[in-house]
């Protein structure tokens, strides 16, 4: 469904307020935005809103899906009018249904405040004397940006003072290494199996700052293994529940919240507000990732990742000459390669050792701990009681294909390349010659009207979803006239996972020998 | 003919059945050696894939197989 809408006339509310409406809805919010009859001072007759509609169209969607993704809410709407109002006249409507009555009203409240903030809509106040001006919207105070952890929220309670003496006895960690650890910044990825004990870990130690990175909602699955959780946080945002829990584990330390996964686009950004990023994720894609940031940015890696029975463990540290993840497995294995818990299980324990080894990793990084002066890949085989450590030889990795940084900068560029949906090119044929396979969106009379002057495949807009798996498995790109089908076919696509599907910015329109016989 | 022990971690134990094996092969090679297991276990993986370690030490596929080795076969993994 949308979550954004414009509309240049009176919207039916009931229509709206349908649309919203679901099962596992426990509290419904609104919030309207009527004309009102003066402002500042002066009185006014109506207004006109103008907007830059696809501009207007894309951030809101943006906006509704930040939200729903940051309180967890199960919908959101939000409607915006344009064109001439009268007093009175509903401008804006927002509509949130959630499972409890908490996130709808802040959900409702971070769409207005956000639209508010970042719409490039402008209105143009009609006031009663004739006058007409356009008003420019003032910074809008944003409640979300105010808004704290619950644990803070008791400030009658005496203030926790931790208290840390089992760990700073040890010779090698005492006040100093104490003091390490409380200006350490660390981000978990994924708080699921792995995470929960590295978190536990962490916050328990006394690390200054955690971040915490997680997309997904707690399911009843997770609960053997993901001790953090119980069982009425089902279908909560476990990065929300992860935070909540850390927090009251360890009042002191300062927790950093990521509800979506990091992507090729920030990831290097993120990494370098950290000290050290622990890998906990049940995802090959988000290993690579983070190899290739934590090696762009000299962050200290640790990952992790267990099967049924067995776990490995590799410290990347970064350090110049050092190995990384690729220079063991040089390619992100294809999906379904790699084993999952999803389909191969796991038994709740491995996860739990294996995390509480990332932990202890991540702690003696930071506190420069003695540690085996060579890198090395752990396996742990829990069924059998054995581990194996297996040097790595820096020179038999990435150094063979010019060093991880550079394996990692290419890497990182592909990555990033895959995620930008609408590409740009001057002609079809630079398009193939820079590895795109062409794919004619266009209905099938209109590729008789004026075919493609390059070979392509033909698969209309209409029915890609269904024949999707016709696609070429390398970098797809769908054409049409203007880039309007092309990129709504491919945003499609990628919500489905086919990240490798990508639309011609501008459609035939915008390439060159085309351009000069398109009237206008 | 060369005898050498066997180690399968994660899906390849899984679908080798076993956590290893002792075996005596005619192959030549790390990369025959794992030729002759992916026909016998019905690996799903190609040695491309997995990372190989020959007493310990990570090698590459082309090494020569030695009597009494103990060769190790790992693929990536990615539970959490």
């Amino acid at each position: 469904m949308k979550h954004f809408s414009l509309s240049s006339t009176a919207v039916d509310v009931a229509q709206l307020h349908a649309v919203l409406q679901h099962p596992g809805s426990g509290g419904f919010c609104t919030f309207e935005g009527w004309v009102r009859n003066s402002n500042e001072g002066r009185e006014v007759d109506g207004l006109e809103y103008e907007a830059y509609a696809e501009l207007a169209i894309a951030e809101g969607e943006r906006i509704v899906g930040e939200a729903l993704a940051r309180y967890g809410v199960n919908a959101a709407h939000c409607m915006h009018r344009t064109g001439h109002l009268k007093v009175g006249d509903l401008a804006v409507w927002i509509g949130v249904a959630s499972a409890h009555r908490d996130e709808a009203f802040r959900a409702c409240r971070y769409i207005i405040d956000e639209v508010k903030h970042r719409l490039p809509i402008w209105k143009k106040e009609h006031y009663l004397d004739g006058d007409t001006a356009w008003v420019a919207c003032a910074h809008t105070h944003r409640a979300h940006e105010h808004e704290h952890l619950p644990a803070h929220e008791h400030a009658s309670e005496p203030p926790f003072v931790p208290d840390y003496s089992r760990q700073t006895r040890l010779r090698d960690v005492g006040e100093t290494g104490q003091a390490k650890l409380a200006a350490a910044r660390v981000l978990v990825i994924g708080a699921g199996g792995l995470g929960c004990p590295v978190l536990a870990y962490l916050a328990g130690a006394g690390v200054g700052t955690l971040g915490i990175v997680d997309g997904d909602r707690l399911d009843a699955s997770n609960l053997h293994r993901q001790t953090l959780y119980d069982a009425r946080d089902i279908g909560e945002l476990k990065v929300q529940l992860a935070a909540k829990r850390i927090a009251a584990l360890n009042p002191t330390i300062t927790v950093q919240t990521f509800a979506e996964p990091l992507h090729a686009g920030n990831a290097a950004d993120v990494f370098a507000q950290f000290d050290l990023v622990v890998e906990c994720s049940d995802d090959m894609r988000s290993r690579y990732l983070c190899n290739d940031a934590a090696v762009l940015t000299s962050t200290p890696l640790i990952l992790a990742s267990v099967y049924q029975y067995e776990g490995q463990l590799q410290v990347v540290t970064a350090k110049p000459d050092a190995p990384c993840l690729r220079c063991l497995w040089p390619q992100q294995p294809a999906p379904g390669v790699a084993g999952s818990c999803v389909e191969s299980g796991v038994l709740g324990p491995v996860a739990g050792v294996l995390g509480a080894m990332q932990a202890t990793e991540a702690l003696k990084v930071l506190l420069d701990l003695p540690r085996p002066a060579d890198h090395a890949l752990l396996l742990v085989n829990l069924i059998e009681g054995t581990s194996q450590r297996l040097p790595i030889d820096p020179a038999q990795g990435c150094a063979l294909h010019g060093g991880c940084i550079e394996v990692a900068r290419r890497a990182l560029a592909q990555a990033q390349d895959e995620q930008v949906v609408d590409v740009a090119f001057d002609s079809l044929d630079e398009a193939i010659a820079t590895g795109y396979t062409l794919v004619d969106v266009r209905e099938l009379d209109e590729i008789g009207d004026r075919p493609l002057p390059v070979l392509s495949r033909q698969l209309p807009s209409s029915q890609i979803e269904a024949r999707a798996s016709e696609l070429a498995s390398g970098r797809v790109l769908l054409v049409c006239s203007t880039g309007r089908r092309s990129g709504h076919a491919a945003r499609k696509l990628r919500e489905k996972g086919m990240r490798n599907v990508h639309s011609l910015a501008g459609g035939i329109a915008a390439t060159h020998p085309v351009r000069d016989h398109v009237p206008g | 003919m060369t005898t050498v022990t066997l180690q399968y971690y994660a899906q390849l134990r899984e679908q080798a059945g076993s956590s290893g094996e002792q075996l005596t092969t005619s192959a030549a090679t790390l990369r025959e050696l794992y030729d002759e297991l992916r026909v016998r276990h019905g690996f799903s993986l190609s040695a491309d894939a997995l990372k190989v370690a020959v007493n310990a030490q990570f090698s590459d596929w082309g090494r020569a197989l030695g009597e009494g080795d103990i060769i190790v076969f790992i693929p990536p993994v990615a539970g959490g």
